[in-house]
């Protein structure tokens, strides 16, 4: 049921040690550290039955880069947070729960630069070409810039 | 799934230097005339099965998220308009929702009854489209021309509110930019009626038709326990018994003001998307005729600041592919600090691939086409026969022929399809 | 489960053969558009006072103002700004139509704009 969904979801977040903050439209985010996050998500998926997967976001924090996994059951949004450095940027995959990220994860691969252990694509580019020099950080840093890129590439100067 | 035929045994050269095997790769390659959006399949195939399947995707990444980063609000909202042709009014709505959810004002009602009467004409218009395009490469060209002289009738319903055919350009942050005309009640209500019946229609050809029954029965199977693992949304979902629906499970615009049912299949084949999708025209006609009757009175938008306040939210639709979704991050500023945008093909693609195992070659198009891509369906298609390293290529039409000539050899031989025995068949036929 | 057939289409090929042809004659006459159909942007002089607004909300940068000279009023000297129109990049939203607070903008019903030269379509009005 819609009203303790967000109950049983606070009560999995205590278990991960962080705390589930329900805006006014039933959105329910949690933060939790990559150690406890494939506990927590098991235990969403299996136990609550929250299979849907939308989508994976990847955020440029500045120092850190922050991965949203963005869950759908029902009326509800689950939004689970997670941070890892722009120093060392290696994520968990979460493939083996939810076979259906395995795209998203690609995606973000590519625009961020984190690297998903566990996943066997991480040597394939999803949305950038072939021929991406691999010194030229990636495009959804918040450091790179649009002119920059287009110059490397060959891609002719953009209409002001 | 049908049983994959038993491997023939594998034989090696005595001096080594070629290893005969039965696979061959077919790479299913980027750029064609008639696509929309490109991409590119490897299909690996032992004899004519398809056993293995790798998708690359991105040639038409246009860095829109990277773009957002610096142009002001509204302005964003006609870039991501221009996201996609046939679902572009959805992908503004749904920006449009997520930024709205961030400031403390309300669509007014009256805007959210037309935004729901123009989403549900585009699904029609999406949805005749895929219709015709089914019968296109299943070769029945019939009903391709039928099927989008009808879809005129919804366009021109659609450009008489807007001003355009494809984008609307009639969203905007709180609200809509145009009314509903004076006096065009009683022609949509009438025009509805007709594609309700015209509808109807279509699915009694497609039911009875042996020839289409004999292309899309049993093909493209995938077992809803996959489907759901893999994240399916929209039409790819519903037609294996999958209740996933936006529209019911979280509603938003006026569809909860508004009485209708979801359609689901239990059967799980391509021509279950066949009759899913005229299903939902007749369910999305009602809605339309119903929300035209009762169209509440008030303003249609309310004036915002352009700076939105702090804050993160985000939104999902239903457009007629699928599940959208879109998440907004707000500094405080007249800039965004963060859009994302995801599309509902991106979510079908690993469905996709498990429907396209296990089939023949001459399926391909079909389930390529059952999917709804918005990135079109096929294109210069190259053979390399690694037995005698010899290559040779076959147009997208060429390969619908070899479809055509597979299922229905003598009839393709006679004028009834108005096509000659092409000579890509009969090319296909004496090299092998 | 209703009864398979061959050929369940032809009756209405028939009836279609009575009806009217679905194909436009364009261009051989001309086609009627809606009352709010938008097409290529126009500007009326008299009404234009040089406010820029226009072209701040412009999305594809089609609207530059250019400087037309000094007016001089009472004691203070204003200058006059006027816009130009580069018409190849309009994505005909209307966003300047909507946004002009003296109606100066209108969206006509031309639509046939296909030219080989971009400059065909720099649009600049003579201001008085």
């Amino acid at each position: 049921m819609s009203e303790l969904f967000p109950q049983q979801v606070g009560r999995y977040a205590e278990q991960a040690g962080s705390k589930l903050t329900t805006t006014h439209k039933n959105e329910n985010v949690i933060e939790v550290t990559q150690e406890k996050l494939k506990e927590f998500l098991g235990h969403l998926v299996n136990d609550l039955s929250t299979r849907h997967l939308m989508t994976i976001t990847g955020l440029d924090l500045g120092q850190n880069i922050q991965i949203i996994y963005n869950f759908s059951h029902e009326r509800d949004t689950v939004h689970v947070k997670t941070n890892v450095p722009k120093t060392k940027p290696v994520a968990l995959s979460i493939i083996d729960i939810v076979p259906g990220a395995i795209l998203y994860e690609m995606e973000v691969h590519d625009m961020l630069g984190v690297y998903f252990t566990g996943n066997p694509w991480m040597d394939r580019k999803l949305l950038l070409p072939d021929e991406w020099p691999s010194d030229l950080p990636a495009p959804l840093l918040k450091t790179s810039r649009a002119d920059e890129i287009r110059k490397r590439l060959d891609l002719g100067v953009a209409k002001q | 799934m049908s049983a994959q035929p038993e491997k023939p045994p594998r034989r090696e050269e005595s001096a080594g230097l070629m290893e005969y095997s039965t696979e061959s790769l077919v790479p299913f390659g980027p750029i064609h005339p008639a696509l929309k959006e490109p991409e590119y399949f490897k299909l690996v195939l032992e004899g004519e099965r398809i056993v293995e399947v790798i998708p690359r995707v991105g040639y038409v990444h246009r860095g829109l998220e990277k773009a957002s980063e610096s142009r002001p609000w509204i302005q964003n909202m006609y870039m991501f308009e221009r996201t996609c042709g046939i679902c572009s009014f959805v992908h503004s709505v749904c920006y449009a929702q997520a930024v709205e959810g961030l400031t403390m004002f309300q669509v007014p009602a009256r805007a959210r009854f037309l935004r729901t009467i123009i989403l549900e004409m585009e699904r029609i218009h999406s949805h005749l489209l895929w219709v015709g395009l089914m019968g296109h490469w299943a070769g029945f060209d019939t009903l391709f021309m039928w099927v989008w002289n009808d879809r005129e009738v919804v366009l021109d319903l659609v450009e008489a509110i807007s001003g355009n055919r494809v984008h609307k350009s009639m969203n905007t942050l709180c609200g809509v930019r145009k009314d509903m005309p004076e006096n065009m009640e009683d022609r949509i209500i009438e025009r509805m009626k007709y594609l309700t019946d015209r509808a109807r229609y279509y699915r009694d050809v497609i039911d009875t038709e042996e020839t289409m029954l004999a292309r899309t029965e049993d093909i493209g199977r995938v077992t809803a326990d996959t489907a759901e693992k893999l994240c399916a949304v929209g039409p790819m979902a519903r037609y294996v018994g999958m209740r996933r629906d936006v529209r019911l499970n979280d509603p938003y615009a006026a569809y909860d003001e508004v009485p209708f049912d979801i359609v689901t299949r239990n059967e799980g084949d391509v021509h279950a998307l066949l009759r899913l999708r005229l299903d939902e025209l007749v369910v999305s006609a009602n809605i339309v005729s119903y929300a035209v009757k009762h169209l509440p009175d008030g303003p249609i938008r309310i004036k915002i600041p352009p700076t939105i306040p702090a804050g993160e939210h985000s939104s999902h639709c239903e457009a007629p592919r699928g599940e959208i979704f879109y998440f907004a991050k707000s500094a405080g500023g007249r800039t965004p600090e963060r859009v994302k945008s995801r599309q509902p093909t991106l979510a079908n693609i690993p469905t996709a691939l498990e429907m396209l195992k296990g089939q023949t070659l001459a399926d391909v198009p079909i389930v390529l086409t059952a999917i709804d891509p918005c990135f079109g369906c096929m294109d210069r298609m190259s053979f390399f026969d690694i037995d005698s390293n010899k290559k040779w290529t076959w147009s997208g039409e060429q390969l619908r022929q070899y479809g055509i000539n597979k299922y229905f050899p003598e009839r393709a031989k006679r004028q009834l399809h108005g096509q000659k025995f092409s000579s890509a068949g009969l090319g296909f036929k004496e090299k092998f | 489960m209703p009864k398979k057939q061959i050929g369940s289409a032809i009756p209405e090929m028939f009836r279609e053969m009575l009806e009217k042809p679905s194909t436009e004659a364009y261009p051989f006459k001309p086609i009627i558009v809606p009352d709010r159909f938008r097409g290529k942007l126009d500007i009326d002089p008299a009404k234009c006072t040089g406010c820029s607004v226009c072209s701040l909300v412009c999305p594809s940068s089609v609207i530059t103002m250019v400087d037309m000279g000094i007016r001089k009023l009472a004691d203070r000297e204003l200058k006059v700004r006027k816009p130009v129109f580069d018409l190849a990049s309009c994505i005909f939203c209307g966003e300047c139509v909507d946004n002009c607070a003296f109606n100066a903008l209108e969206m006509t019903k031309q639509f046939e704009l296909a030219t080989p030269n971009k400059s065909d379509l720099l649009m600049k009005k003579v201001f008085t």
